[in-house]
């Protein structure tokens, strides 16, 4: 059965919507990342108008992302502070994104800067998850220790004013970096239509030595507000949400989230993210790909548009 | 649905009365609304007529148009910039329709001369916008945009789509696709006699979405943060009732 779009004013099968919200968000709870990076991608594909896609894409990720928020509060796997010094800098962020994105959109640039933004970013995430995850597999068949946080070590970090105390955390490093990691996640979510875990999550890591246990639920805190408020701004300033594809893309997502969710505690947490890195690479190959090909059609027609 | 179903049933069975026409032909449309529901995915129109002299006189054809609302088209043209395809020029086209089908009994080019053709907007060759704004000659422009809505079958032209029943009765139909813009169109009908335009007819017919669907529309662009809001609910209402209720199975 056919469902019409009222907003991106066309004909879709529910069917195809439903299902690519559930395999999207069956990686996501596998992965525990919100999927959006996936989701974006694969509805531009079927046809879905890039502005649609993104903004449409980011009530999926908070639909996905708040159930694990639930989860990781009843755990109080949460660092609330951590989260709200990153999402000052994220709600700044995400309002900047969405304004860059209707410029672009009126430039006719906004296909190409989704596609590139996905590219690079993709790119370089997905390069460093396979060397990170390869050498760790290696590390383990010949029995040497991996990586850790080395309690007392000092980076770059220490040395930025503005201290804070990050209790959860066990941390007291300066503000600034959480806030331009928000800042910097919240331009990209409005951009590309994503949460930005997937980039996030590595930063808190390595970068701030935030402790893994609370850097999933901290991350899934900023995600979820993040992707509501730029859902919110992407419906103001560009009228591009479109309620009834989200209703199928959530309810897909939020069953498919939950098996993910099974599937995701079986493995081993190498191979996950050796999986993950190779997804990430493939979805950037294909978009690489589409850029430098040569078009089938030169000229693309927007009716109607500004 | 069904009973939806039964109704657009009934609304194709009713025929909308047919003017009067100027000399000697008389044309109707099947429904006078095409309502776009929840679950469109494309219809078909009938237009059918009379013309009032039976002979079979080798010089007499029938041309049917449906025209959509004239929309703002904008045209891209990717060009290659450092080996990455990018849009580099464009063109706004003010005043194309944006649904254009045409039938006539014969290909046009066997109907009438160019000019005539022209002069009436006939085929999809002389659709031309009435203002645009471009980087160079609008021509390839135009073509892209005919090629493009040619693909979702919202510019369609059939040199052989007017089927006649009789001598004197014919009918056309018109396919409307999932992809139809809203708003009011316009049904032609032209009579040619050796090149010339004896009589036309013309019929509004309407394109519109269903209440729930309009309402949707309206309320996205009328009130667009409470909209946004509403849907952020929905997602964390839903994603807070999957936990609740997989926690429960677990």
């Amino acid at each position: 059965m056919e469902i019409y779009l009222p907003i991106a004013e066309m004909s879709v099968h529910w069917l195809v919507i439903l299902g690519m919200g559930f395999g999207v968000g069956f990686l996501s709870g596998m992965f525990g990342i919100g999927g959006g990076f996936l989701l974006t991608p694969l509805l531009i594909f079927y046809g879905i108008p890039p502005g649609v896609a993104v903004a449409t894409t980011a009530s999926q990720v908070s639909a996905v992302t708040f159930s694990g928020v639930v989860t990781h509060w009843r755990r109080r796997t949460v660092d609330l502070k951590m989260g709200a010094v990153m999402l000052s800098g994220g709600l700044v962020g995400t309002a900047l994104g969405v304004y860059l994105f209707s410029v672009l959109r009126r430039m006719g640039q906004s296909e190409f800067s989704v596609s590139a933004s996905y590219v690079i970013l993709l790119g370089i995430v997905g390069g460093l998850m396979l060397n990170e995850s390869l050498r760790t597999l290696r590390a383990a068949r010949t029995g040497q220790s991996s990586f850790g946080r080395k309690p007392g070590q000092h980076n770059w970090i220490h040395g930025l004013p503005f201290k804070m105390r990050f209790r959860e955390s066990r941390l007291y490093i300066s503000a600034i970096p959480p806030v331009v990691l928000g800042l910097v996640v919240g331009v990209l979510s409005a951009i590309m239509g994503v949460g930005g875990a997937f980039m996030m999550v590595p930063v808190m890591i390595y970068v701030l030595r935030m402790p893994t246990n609370v850097v999933v639920g901290t991350s899934l805190f900023q995600v979820l507000f993040v992707t509501a408020a730029a859902t919110i701004l992407h419906a103001v300033d560009n009228y591009t949400v479109d309620i009834v594809m989200a209703l199928f893309l959530i309810l897909g997502g939020v069953i498919g989230v939950q098996y993910g969710v099974r599937v995701g505690t079986r493995l081993r947490g190498e191979q996950l993210r050796l999986l993950l890195a190779l997804l990430v690479l493939a979805v950037a190959a294909r978009l690489f790909f589409e850029m430098v090909a040569t078009p089938a059609d030169l000229y693309t027609v927007a009716v109607g548009g500004p | 649905m069904t009973r939806r179903l039964l109704l657009a049933a009934a609304a194709a069975l009713v025929v909308t009365l047919p003017a009067a026409a100027d000399e000697d032909l008389v044309s109707g449309v099947s429904q006078d609304v095409v309502e776009i529901t929840s679950n469109y995915s494309g219809t078909d129109l009938t237009v059918f007529g009379a013309v009032e002299q039976p002979e079979e006189t080798p010089g007499r054809d029938i041309v049917v148009v449906v025209r959509g609302p004239d929309a703002r088209v904008t045209v891209r043209r990717k060009d290659r910039i450092a080996g990455i395809w990018i849009n580099n020029a464009r063109a706004q086209l003010v005043g194309m329709p944006s649904y254009y089908f045409l039938a006539s009994t014969r290909p046009l080019k066997d109907i009438a001369p160019p000019d005539t053709l022209r002069r009436y907007d006939l085929g999809l060759d002389n659709l031309r916008p009435e203002r645009a704004l471009s980087d160079g000659s609008i021509d390839p422009y135009v073509r892209a945009m005919v090629r493009a809505l040619g693909k979702q079958h919202l510019y369609v032209q059939n040199g052989s789509g007017v089927e006649m029943l009789s001598s004197t009765l014919f009918r056309v139909r018109v396919p409307v696709p999932a992809a139809v813009p809203r708003g009011s169109y316009n049904v032609q009908v032209y009579l040619f006699r050796d090149g010339n335009v004896v009589s036309a007819q013309s019929t509004p017919l309407f394109v519109d979405q269903t209440d729930f669907d309009r309402r949707l529309y309206a309320y996205a662009h009328d009130s667009p943060f409470s909209y946004g809001l509403s849907t952020v609910l929905m997602a964390v209402l839903l994603g807070w009732m999957s936990s609740f209720l997989f926690r429960r199975k677990a």
